[in-house]
């Protein structure tokens, strides 16, 4: 196919854009399912192997997403090795790697990376547990390790999609990726509830991540809803963890005869991590960008105060949502305000910053599916996206 | 490809097989014991590794004489500067249901740990400790080090949207709409 083809032919079919993005997108709900599983499967049951159902489910969830990654590496550098037209759409632009000798769309490039480092990690996890036993603890460092590489698949994931925002399957994914991403943030930002200190690290950032990924939607859809919509996407995994997560750990317990623990969890455990206080830093997020519009503001303005205020609440909300979840009593009201206090300030500065960042990304983004010198059969190209 | 599939599915099934201990759960196999009376109630506390290393997962056992039917209680683990300690229910362990017990458990820092029974039963409630548990220092490579590894994707992550922060220029009047 010649770089003079009509746009119709310049553009993959459906199917060839839709399917490695739903693909990479599957593989990250397995590998949260499995995530979510294994956690839950540890304090009601206990006996652990490498090769327990839940530890299987986020091993395929990343090897399906670095197999399709690879793949269209493949693909992409085959078709631009040939001289023919690389659709943009299809992962983003291309940037060039290993000094040129791939073409690699650069949201497969993110997910392959991520899947490349979590079969790393799981190596050094296996020789962990050789060396420290089959310990429950979720944050030991080849853990924190996978569960960044699980993160980056995901963020690929969303990649994909962003990159296919012109039609509507591909929006769809945009949402349905940035729920799932918040969804399993808390997992690794648990590791920082090891600091100790006055403000609750752990909480505020998953609360400025969180709200980082309201404002990154806003910014990239550019239209009212769209931080409502991301946190709609959230309460429906959330719901959806909530109940296959008790119900598969029961069942598998049965499945391989070994009894409940005699004390187990009040509530599923990792679907409780997940912030339910999504939907009013969403509307946080409108409501500063509906004010913005009526007064012309700035975008910047809309970016600072929306994801100040956006991390603030959650940074307020999720330390009391785990306490009710978890049937801890609370002390008395002064005493509840002077905890979150400081974790609320430090989300006003943190989540400040979250939104600047968040707002340039989206924009960002939004310039995904451009095409890029390295997509356009040239061999001169020495590596790099353009802009 | 036909011969491909087969290699594949001969490679899967050596590996599978190579890792056949993986698939069981490991049996309860304790090597070291000790006595605890707590009040009425003498219970045998079993190691499943000994020495301890700081951070190394064993299995514990608490078997009280004449069986735990009736009786409940907590145990708490503890270091004597109180920067360390956790305290659990006396449950069954998942693996050996006849006794009380805790599985892969692993106790957080090397020194001198005590452990606190507090036991209700029919002859009211018994309180002993097995004090002066020795936990030698955690096995392995410094912790800073394993911690560094892991925050590797997190720096690749940070320096690929530095990267795209620099690369990419957005038209200065997109930076300011809303």
């Amino acid at each position: 196919m010649s770089t003079n083809d009509s746009e119709e032919d310049r553009t993959a079919r459906p199917p060839a854009r839709l399917l490695p993005a739903v693909a990479v997108f599957a593989g990250t709900l397995l590998s949260l399912v499995g995530w979510s599983w294994d956690i839950q499967w540890h304090t009601d049951v206990g006996p652990d192997t490498f090769f327990t159902m839940p530890h299987l489910f986020l091993y395929a969830g990343s090897a399906l997403c670095g197999i399709t990654a690879l793949v269209v590496v493949l693909r992409t550098t085959s078709a631009q090795r040939a001289g023919r037209h690389v659709d943009p759409t299809v992962g983003g632009r291309s940037v060039r790697v290993f000094g040129g000798r791939f073409t690699a769309p650069v949201a497969y490039l993110v997910t392959g990376t991520a899947a490349a480092a979590f079969l790393f990690y799981g190596l050094w996890d296996q020789w962990w547990h050789g060396l420290y036993g089959f310990d429950a603890t979720l944050n030991s460092p080849p853990h924190v390790g996978l569960l960044l590489g699980n993160v980056a698949t995901i963020i690929g994931a969303a990649m994909a999609f962003t990159a296919l925002r012109a039609e509507r399957w591909g929006r769809i994914g945009v949402f349905a990726s940035f729920g799932v991403l918040v969804a399993f943030l808390p997992i690794p930002a648990d590791v920082f509830q090891q600091v100790e200190g006055p403000v609750d690290w752990g909480a505020v950032c998953l609360a400025c991540l969180t709200a980082l990924l309201l404002l990154l939607a806003t910014a990239f859809f550019r239209r009212p809803g769209s931080a409502l919509l991301v946190a709609v996407s959230v309460a429906v995994v959330q719901g959806v963890l909530w109940l296959f997560t008790p119900w598969a750990t029961v069942l598998y317990a049965d499945a391989v005869g070994l009894p409940m623990r005699e004390v187990v969890s009040p509530a599923p455990i990792m679907p409780t991590w997940i912030p339910m206080s999504v939907v009013a830093a969403a509307l946080v997020v409108e409501a500063v960008l509906a004010l913005a519009r009526a007064r012309h503001w700035s975008s910047r303005v809309v970016a600072v105060l929306g994801g100040a205020f956006a991390a603030a609440v959650l940074a307020a909300l999720v330390p009391l949502q785990r306490a009710l979840l978890f049937d801890v009593p609370l002390p008395p009201f002064t005493e509840v305000l002077l905890y979150l206090a400081p974790g609320c300030v430090a989300a006003l500065a943190f989540g400040a910053l979250a939104g600047v960042v968040a707002w340039r990304f989206g924009l960002v983004l939004r310039l995904l599916d451009q095409p890029s010198a390295a997509a356009h059969g040239s061999r001169t190209t020495t590596s790099g996206a353009t802009a | 490809m036909k011969r491909a599939l087969t290699t594949v599915l001969s490679v899967a099934a050596l590996l599978l097989l190579s890792a056949s201990p993986s698939w069981a759960y490991e049996p309860v196999t304790i090597v070291h014991t000790e006595r605890v009376e707590a009040g009425p109630y003498g219970i045998t506390v079993g190691f499943g590794r000994w020495p301890i290393r700081a951070m190394q997962s064993l299995d514990f056992t608490f078997t009280p004489d004449g069986g735990r039917e009736g009786k409940s209680g907590v145990v708490e683990a503890s270091l004597p500067d109180g920067v360390a300690g956790e305290q659990w229910p006396l449950a069954r362990h998942p693996r050996k249901p006849e006794v009380w017990g805790l599985d892969i458990q692993a106790l957080g820092g090397d020194g001198q740990w005590t452990f606190r029974f507090t036991v209700d039963g029919p002859d009211g409630r018994g309180v002993g400790e097995l004090a002066g548990v020795t936990v030698l220092a955690q096995p392995g490579p410094p912790l800073a080090l394993s911690w560094s590894v892991a925050g590797i994707p997190l720096l690749a992550l940070f320096g690929f949207l530095v990267v795209a922060w620099r690369r990419v220029r957005v038209p200065r009047e997109q930076l300011t709409a809303v």
